[in-house]
């Protein structure tokens, strides 16, 4: 049967409660916060390796590198915006929680690979959605421009905060398939099952 | 729509629905031609070269702080009028560049117009440039307006965009707001326009803005995209 949306109140419990019992294992909730982490970054330096670059090898101060790096994220400096950077938190977030579900159900119950294709395309929709796609978001107009469609930026209303959303849904709905295969199975000795 | 099927609308929805937009104004008015160095340095972002490019003409260009070549430091920011991050980055960062690396005289700010973000970036940069040719400091005035006021320009034609700054400029400064409209329509602002367009692509600004291009000595230190912490700079700038 071919996995499906999450349309009910019960399928949002699932995934709640096998998100919930995954991370109470204390691997994976390290595994989740490092993998969020790694995302994020990935997120924010992305959007300015040659300053990241400098940041690393320029004749700097080791206060002044890290300075350069730290202020790459949201809140910390002003790259971003309040919107995109709490998009940018989210999607690292669930990016992180994604990963620690694939790796237990690798590791547990044993994953097909497209299973963890969910991970991939929001890691790849969370880099695109960084930073203010109207205003030249790096990644994206890079990859645009490949098709010749730069102009379509500015007619997006978020200014390109959708690929951000866009990152978050595929990433909820890959945990809930995640959860879904795991139902009617035990995480650290607790059944995941809650009715169809 | 299985989970297979909606993995790969997701993947392919941003190229295969954009491939069928119309090209952007850069595409239009033959200013995108590089579009790809965004996508982190592909010029290799240190390289010193292709980043001077961003000082050429610079004596012509708007200044704040010691002239060019005095100071230790120097800033060249490629910013568009109706860019957020832009808006963003004056807000927040150029009061704080002002102060303390500007009037202390460590470092020369240098502006230049680089319209590639929104339609009415373009009237805009060329009102920018016929106001920096009579006066300065209506410059900065204009600049602080169009960056303040953005939403109420976001989506007009180039004719309202005029008759809006005209109507700054007449209330704001004591230039004839009348002449410098006209001026911004003809030929030497245009070119002026260009001169920068041509410089911020040549250094490898893309269509990245704000864009800026740091120096020490007059040695080209790194290139930042967006609107980057005062911390960011003085950290590169060490000055």
């Amino acid at each position: 049967m071919s996995p499906r949306l999450p349309t009910r109140r019960a399928d949002w419990r699932l995934l709640a409660r096998t998100v919930r019992l995954v991370l109470s294992i204390p691997v994976y909730a390290v595994l989740s916060v490092v993998a969020a982490v790694l995302a994020l970054s990935v997120f924010v330096f992305s959007q300015n390796i040659p300053l990241v670059s400098f940041a690393l090898t320029g004749s700097i101060p080791l206060d002044a590198r890290l300075t350069i790096l730290l202020e790459r994220y949201p809140f910390l400096g002003t790259d971003f915006g309040t919107l995109t950077g709490l998009a940018l938190l989210a999607v690292a977030g669930l990016t992180g929680v994604d990963i620690a579900m694939v790796t237990y159900h690798v590791r547990e119950h044993g994953l097909s690979v497209e299973q963890g294709g969910g991970s991939a395309v929001g890691v790849v929709l969370g880099v695109l959605g960084a930073g203010c796609a109207a205003c030249g978001s790096a990644i994206l107009v890079g990859v645009l421009s490949l098709v010749g469609a730069t102009g379509l930026l500015t007619a997006l209303p978020l200014e390109g905060l959708e690929f951000s959303l866009l990152a978050a849904v595929v990433l909820v709905l890959s945990l809930y398939w995640l959860a879904d295969g795991m139902r009617g199975g035990r995480i650290n000795g607790c059944p995941v099952d809650i009715g169809r | 729509m299985n989970r297979r099927q909606f993995l790969r609308v997701a993947a392919l929805s941003a190229l295969a629905g954009c491939s069928n937009a119309s090209p952007g104004r850069g595409g239009s008015d033959g200013t995108d031609g590089d579009g790809t160095d965004g996508a982190g340095g592909s010029d290799g972002g240190n390289s010193g070269p292709t980043a001077d490019a961003a000082k050429r003409d610079l004596a012509a260009q708007p200044t704040l702080g010691p002239p060019v070549g005095e100071a230790s430091g120097l800033i060249v920011a490629f910013e568009d009028p109706s860019c957020t991050r832009c808006r963003a980055f004056d807000q927040t960062v150029f009061p704080k560049i002002r102060s303390n690396l500007v009037e202390t005289g460590r470092a020369t700010f240098a502006f230049r117009g680089y319209p590639v973000v929104y339609e009415w970036g373009d009237p805009a940069s060329h009102a920018l440039e016929a106001t920096y040719a009579r006066d300065a400091d209506a410059f900065w005035a204009l600049v602080g307006h169009y960056f303040d006021n953005q939403g109420s320009f976001r989506g007009k034609p180039a004719e309202d965009v005029y008759a809006q700054t005209q109507s700054f400029l007449s209330s704001d400064t004591d230039l004839d707001a009348a002449a410098v409209v006209s001026e911004a329509r003809g030929d030497a602002a245009a070119s002026a326009v260009q001169t920068d367009l041509d410089a911020g692509m040549a250094a490898g600004a893309g269509r990245t803005t704000p864009h800026l291009f740091l120096f020490r000595d007059g040695e080209f230190q790194t290139k930042a995209a967006g609107s980057v912490s005062y911390e960011t700079i003085e950290a590169v700038l060490q000055v």
